[in-house]
């Protein structure tokens, strides 16, 4: 079966290398990994482009996932026919617009061609800094690794595993595996297009020699940035980071929790990163397996700049309970889908001027009616009772505009995300937001 | 849907706080006046870059130390509605309790999460005359100390340049000398508008002092972006890289040309 698609946008992007020979790698997963990798187009080609290019890649169907033993087979049966839908956007920041900065966020999205489990989200913010010049490729090559390993999570080896295993096997292998991805990604665009007189040139205009001394010691440090992954299956949640941003669930009442630890030392502009030597030792991750009725309606990821512009994090928790009642007004997912750009860009412009990425990951069947009115879906062995059937249709080949069609809450396959910002294409706007 | 989600949007605060020598030895050959001269005239350029930046909300806000400490003025005020009083100059130099005083406004709350690194710019002619590590401790224990962008200006000869060299805590950032009036000025207009235009924009690029020696080329204390395989104190120190452009404002050092002390143009 192939009906799992992945719509990317990142024309640029250059995937990692993929280490088949590690201490973790397995003919299963090796198989896994060729199968997806043999749909993909020639990136070596791609890359030369900047324009947006959809790639499909084919994964097995959630016909694999695991099934842990606290949860019944027919529990898992009815989540893995639930409907769940991804709606996310990346703006360049106010204040990179002004000084002619590109959007440094990435945003990737894999999901199924019938918007059911397992869904896979990555985002990523490069750094700002000076002399992280080229951390807009850094943040797609991140969103790209972050993807991949938890597809391969999912479709390897482990898949058979139950969430309480896995938790060590994430534990054991994914954020050195991950560091290891990006650097060689790194290196391969170095390779590609090592770094040019220019922009050493622009750096030491503004942070002097010394920066190229940084730079030229460790080179990772131009595409420094940050990583959100998070992972949906049947059986249990994974959310994986390293570095500032957020990533909070929405129960189906807008209550609001946060799945990882706060980390105290991201703050005043500084974060952990990808480009650091002990980067595998920075991530923060959680695996939550499902019990009966515990799954979250929303689960929305977004780098600092979106919540660095409320005024408080109150500000931005609110979002998540505002979203909600918004998803279930009568075509409350289109008109958010609609409008999910505006508000990130009202956003940077009276907030913090950064870029600003948000992922809200919508569980469709909490969303059909307000707790108020009685019928709200409580356990979700009954959520895919009556799920509004999502119309099949073949994968999207190439990007809708933003005078596009609107897009539809029954467009499944038009689905990903992905906005990956480069400074010769700022038309990730143009990029299709939703499924 | 013409509703927003979320709570109220807002720039970001980026807090300023002079903290200035107001002691009786300012008062000789006219530095309190100069001092006073020289921010009134930074002012302007203050607010130029403020300006330009409207995602950063600049408070200004100062701390005067002499016989104690107070609050010059104590309220954070947006840089627009900002003017500068005098500051009178007699009694001792606590600039222990100074950094304590600024310490407690540090604290979270009434500081919050999202804030921009605070730029800290400590004036001072001569030598502690309180327990000076003991409010450099409070300071630096608190977490918006530590990230603070702290900038050290000393007035004439007799300044403690070892003590602001413990406030800056940063092995290749140094005090600015200012021994003219002329170059007190230069260093609080850089103080003000390009350590302020670093410290507050997050896309903005940062600005190299014109007299900045290669040696200074780095970034202001707590704002470098280290690589881990690089020698930055700040990497190896918190593990973590500042993830904002305009952090590259280089500090001049004490052997900037202007600043020399053998320069005939020195008055103190």
């Amino acid at each position: 079966m192939t009906d799992t698609t992945e719509t990317v946008t990142d024309g640029q992007s250059s995937d990692a290398p993929r280490d088949t020979n590690g201490a973790e790698a397995n003919a299963a997963q090796a198989a896994a990994t060729e199968a997806a990798t043999a749909t993909l187009p020639n990136d070596a080609a791609q890359s030369a482009e900047v324009t947006q290019t959809t790639k499909v890649v084919t994964a097995p169907s959630v016909d694999g996932t695991p099934q842990p033993a606290p949860v019944s087979d027919a529990l898992l049966a009815a989540r893995a026919a639930a409907e769940w839908r991804v709606i996310g956007e990346t703006v360049p920041g106010a204040s990179h617009l002004r000084a002619g900065i590109p959007n440094q966020d990435a945003i990737l999205h894999v999901r199924q061609s019938s918007a059911r489990l397992p869904v896979i989200v990555s985002i990523s913010d490069g750094h700002g800094s000076n002399k992280c010049f080229r951390s807009d490729r850094g943040s797609r090559f991140a969103v790209r690794v972050g993807a991949d390993l938890l597809d391969e999570l999912i479709n390897g080896r482990h898949a058979a595993l139950p969430p309480t295993e896995i938790e060590g096997r994430v534990r054991a292998s994914l954020p050195a595996e991950f560091i290891k991805r990006w650097r060689a990604a790194v290196e391969a665009d170095l390779k590609r297009e090592p770094f040019r007189e220019a922009e050493f040139t622009r750096m030491i205009e503004r942070d002097g020699e010394r920066a190229r001394r940084l730079v030229e010691a460790n080179p990772y440090l131009a595409y420094g940035a940050t990583s959100l992954s998070f992972l949906l299956t049947p059986a249990y949640a994974l959310y994986l980071q390293l570095g500032d941003g957020e990533m909070i669930t929405v129960s189906e009442q807008g209550e609001i929790a946060q799945p990882l630890p706060e980390d105290a030392r991201l703050l005043a502009n500084e974060t952990t990163s990808l480009c650091l030597e002990k980067a595998a030792d920075d991530f923060r991750f959680a695996v939550h397996p499902h019990t009966a009725g515990d799954l979250p309606a929303l689960i929305l990821l977004t780098t600092d700049g979106y919540y660095n512009s409320f005024s408080n994090i109150a500000g931005f928790h609110q979002v998540g309970s505002d979203l909600l009642q918004m998803l279930r007004d009568e075509d409350g997912f289109s008109t958010v889908n609609r409008s999910v750009k505006g508000w990130l860009e009202e956003a940077t412009t009276a907030g913090s001027g950064d870029d600003c990425t948000l992922a809200i990951v919508c569980r469709m069947d909490a969303l059909k009616a307000s707790p108020s009115s009685g019928n709200t879906t409580s356990n979700t062995e009954t959520s895919d009772a009556s799920p509004a059937t999502p119309t099949e249709s073949a994968p999207t080949q190439t990007p809708s505009t933003p005078g596009d069609a609107p897009h539809s809450s029954v467009a499944p396959d038009a689905s990903a995300v992905s906005a990956v910002s480069t400074s010769a294409s700022h038309e990730q706007s143009a990029t299709p937001k939703t499924d | 849907m013409s509703r927003r989600p979320g709570g109220e949007l807002a720039s970001r605060p980026l807090h300023f706080i002079w903290i200035a020598d107001a002691s009786g030895s300012m008062q000789q050959d006219g530095k309190i006046q100069a001092l006073n001269n020289a921010i009134r005239e930074a002012i302007p350029h203050m607010k130029k870059v403020a300006d330009d930046n409207p995602n950063a909300q600049v408070l200004v806000r100062a701390v005067k130390f002499s016989d104690g400490a107070q609050w010059h003025i104590s309220q954070p005020t947006p840089v627009a509605d900002f003017a500068w009083n005098d500051l009178p100059a007699e009694g001792e130099t606590d600039m222990g309790k100074a950094l304590s005083l600024v310490a407690e406004q540090l604290k979270m709350p009434p500081m919050s999460e999202r804030a921009l690194p605070p730029v800290l710019v400590l004036i001072s002619d001569g030598q502690p005359t309180d327990d000076f590590d003991a409010g450099l401790k409070a300071l630096l224990d608190e977490p918006w100390g530590k990230k603070a962008v702290r900038i050290a200006i000393s007035i004439g000869q007799d300044a403690d340049a070892e003590v602001l060299q413990k406030f800056i805590a940063h092995p290749e950032m140094k005090p600015l000398a200012a021994n003219s009036p002329e170059a007190l000025v230069k260093h609080i207009k850089w103080a003000s508008t390009a350590v302020l235009k670093s410290a507050s924009s997050p896309a903005a690029g940062g600005t190299d002092h014109p007299d900045a020696s290669p040696a200074a080329s780095g970034s202001p204390v707590g704002v470098a972006a280290p690589g881990a395989s690089t020698p930055d104190p700040n990497a190896a120190a918190g593990g973590t890289l500042n993830n904002a452009p305009a952090t590259g404002a280089a500090v001049p050092t004490a052997t900037d040309p202007a600043d020399d002390q053998k320069t005939v143009d020195d008055v103190w």
